[in-house]
């Protein structure tokens, strides 16, 4: 490991030439940063990822069935376990899905799980990214270079190999594929995750893909090749957003979309990953109820727990985020990349009554949660080792059986004191090593 | 039992040609409990293909694509619906119903509209989902005014309330929006009335298991002159004619709608002019 750290600048340096870099929008304009590395990795051991591969199984298998349900007969409304109007006044839920069957009944293909590990020793669930999580890339390239630096560290301390991420995620393509080539589609080298997207298919053996190579005919779609040659499409992993996705049924103004591509998935004609409208199931709002859910569609006790949350909505829960807001976190259920986050112990007095007035007034927009105790990992700074924050994003494909990738993304924050771990906050990542069970 | 004929096309010239034009129309009737259509025939031109399928809404939908550069596009349907009652559907609500839309949201030209109509509802002891409701319609056609080009579709509900003045998209959308801050589930519908004009713009309540049709700008309840195209949310979700295109050229749109009823084999025309 030691070797790891003396070499992080030109590991660093070497990922900085592949071009693994963070796009960012401030001011109106365009950056990109480089996302930085630090050696020192998350180390899980055998036994606690496999208590964590249950329990992520568990609960993307539950959100994927639930997305099933709200697209379809909405059993767990009528049978009373989530009110109803956290499933349609949420931005997330697209009635333009309604009644669609994705191939396979697989919503969420790719699920980024976000974890922290508290000081008592467990894992709790921060929040579920069913849309289109990104970051797998970015310790896949990592652990390549580190590969390269240090060959024997991975040997010597049984680290589960990682390099599998890029066939786990064809295998996904494959499994709902329609019958066609698929692509990765990208709304092109301006948005933040490029790098990501373009690694990813030239590892999957997809066509990397922008709008106006993609084309639908007669209720097909298409794929044209730089020779002008046309392809049809099986499976379409689309990093661009739901609301972008077809301007002929979500936002009409939209010029990195592709018109009827909706009816085409409608039609069963195309498998489109992750599915539309899974956003109505990593709300915030949600979140509260993804325990419920996993009791209710599959009987059993959540293995993994969420952050203790409350919901204003519910009169006792209200009452306990009037008298103890001064500790707790308050999320806006609208806001997502660690933004609308209020830390209750930084407000005045003041600005405490006003945010109690404003969850008075509008309950459903909030959800509270105890600040967490997570545990710091050490991070090279300089020639010094300091503490800070971080989180785990943990990969979960569905396909034929729904897996967890054996390694991550730990993200750290940027500063001692922030609790925020999100890469449009600043901040850099680590490895994550999951040891094997056959130590040397 | 009515018999209505109907025809309703729309053409659009483009100054100069334009090419990748993808278009999505809800511009032909489905059958509900209320209209059973006999037969339609829908010719769009030009058009490489069209598919037609049913929406998340239960709308039909037709889709498709002209590639080539074209100056002009149009389509034209035509058919015969026979109609009875006045019930739409019955069935299962869908809760999406119950809630505020982009253009029926609570703002406060909404919530103090719609507090009116709840007071004039108290004071003539309206009750029933379907009274109150009634008592809403008279209400905002006695308080909003019919003027065309004082409104474009973008206008929602609070702004048209704002002005005070609209178009049948304004009615429907006020109307939809303050029937779901009463609690009465509601929705948007798009169609065609008796008559001679444009396309038209209702709401529909749910009450007694089924949904049932009011139209504001008329003050008239949904009968057997009236024939439903798509409904939804609000204007959003049905508009009637979709389409993006590769060009910059600008547009002359000439629309003709024409319902008529059939008498024993007979045309006549029941008075009334359509159109919102």
């Amino acid at each position: 490991m030691r070797e790891l750290i003396e070499h992080t600048e030109g590991i660093n340096r070497l990922m900085a030439r592949y071009g693994v870099k963070f796009g960012i929008y401030k001011g109106g304009e365009f950056h990109e940063q480089l996302f930085p590395f630090d050696a020192i990795p998350r180390v899980i051991t055998h036994e606690d990822f496999q208590q964590l591969e249950k329990g992520l199984i568990q609960r993307v298998d539950a959100l994927n069935l639930f997305l099933n349900d709200i697209y379809g007969e909405k059993k767990i409304i009528h049978d009373g376990v989530i009110p109803e109007e956290f499933v349609f006044l949420s931005s997330g839920y697209l009635p333009q899905c309604e009644g669609i069957t994705p191939p396979k009944k697989i919503y969420s293909h790719i699920s980024g799980i976000d974890l922290v590990l508290g000081k008592d020793g467990e894992w709790y669930i921060l929040e579920d990214n069913l849309r289109i999580p990104s970051g797998a890339s970015y310790p896949m390239i990592a652990r390549e270079i580190c590969r390269r630096v240090s060959p024997a560290t991975f040997g010597n301390n049984s680290v589960v190999d990682n390099r599998n991420y890029a066939s786990m995620l064809r295998e996904t393509l494959d499994w709902v594929n329609t019958g066609g080539i698929p692509v990765i589609m990208t709304p092109g080298r301006y948005n933040a995750a490029y790098f990501e997207h373009s690694y990813l298919a030239e590892r999957t053996g997809s066509e990397l893909a922008a709008c106006t190579d993609l084309f639908v005919e007669d209720n097909h779609l298409y794929y044209r090749d730089y020779r002008g040659k046309k392809q049809k499409v099986g499976v379409i992993y689309r990093r661009i957003s739901d609301d972008y996705l077809d301007p002929m049924t979500f936002l009409p103004e939209s010029l990195i979309g592709i018109p009827n591509i909706m009816d085409v998935y409608r039609s069963g004609n195309v498998a489109v990953v992750n599915a539309p409208g899974n956003g109505v199931a990593d709300d915030k709002g949600i979140y509260y109820f993804v325990p419920r859910m996993i009791r209710y569609y599959l009987g059993q006790e959540p293995i993994l727990k969420n952050a203790p949350t409350y919901l204003p909505f519910y009169e006792d829960d209200r009452k306990y985020v009037m008298e103890h807001l001064e500790k707790l976190v308050i999320k806006d259920v609208a806001e997502a990349g660690g933004y609308g986050v209020i830390f209750g112990n930084e407000l005045s007095r003041e600005k405490l009554s006003d945010l109690k007035k404003i969850i008075e007034k509008e309950p459903r927009r909030f959800i509270a949660q105890e600040v967490i105790d997570f545990q710091d990992m050490e991070v090279m700074d300089g020639e010094e080792k300091v503490l800070r924050k971080t989180d785990l994003r943990a990969f979960v494909l569905s396909g034929e059986k729904t897996r967890v990738w054996p390694s991550g993304l730990t993200r750290f924050s940027r500063n001692a004191d922030s609790f925020v771990v999100k890469s449009s906050q600043g901040g850099g990542f680590k490895d994550t090593w999951v040891l094997s069970q056959w130590k040397k | 039992m009515k018999k209505l004929r109907f025809e309703y096309s729309m053409e659009l010239k483009f100054s100069s040609p334009v090419s990748s034009h993808y278009f999505a129309l809800h511009c032909v009737p489905g059958d509900s409990l209320r209209q059973k259509v006999v037969m339609t025939e829908c010719r769009v031109r030009p058009s490489d293909y069209a598919s037609e399928l049913e929406d998340g809404f239960g709308n039909l939908k037709l889709s498709g694509c002209c590639a080539a550069p074209h100056d002009f596009f149009s389509y034209c349907v035509k058919g015969m619906v026979e109609t009875e009652g006045m019930g739409v559907w019955k069935g299962p609500l869908h809760p999406m119903y119950r809630y505020p839309s982009a253009y029926t949201r609570f703002e406060p030209e909404v919530v103090r509209f719609a507090r009116k109509v709840l007071e004039v509802c108290r004071k003539e002891s309206a009750e029933t989902t379907m009274e109150k409701a009634v008592c809403a319609m008279h209400y905002l056609h006695a308080h909003f005014e019919y003027m065309p080009g004082a409104t474009d579709i973008r206008t929602t509900a609070a702004q048209a309330l704002r002005l005070g003045k609209g178009v049948c998209q304004d009615y429907a959308h006020i109307m939809t929006a303050v029937m779901r801050y009463m609690k009465i589930p509601a929705r948007y519908v798009t169609g065609l009335m008796i008559g001679e004009g444009a396309t038209h713009a209702w709401t529909e309540v749910y009450t007694d298991g089924g949904w049932y049709g009011l139209d504001p700008t008329n003050d008239l309840h949904i009968d057997e002159y009236y024939i439903n195209l798509a409904h939804g949310r609000d204007y959003g979700d049905c508009i009637v004619d979709r389409g993006i295109f590769l060009g910059n050229a600008s547009q002359e749109q000439k629309i003709y709608v024409n319902v008529e009823e059939i008498k024993d084999g007979r045309n006549s025309c029941v008075n009334g002019t359509a159109g919102g």
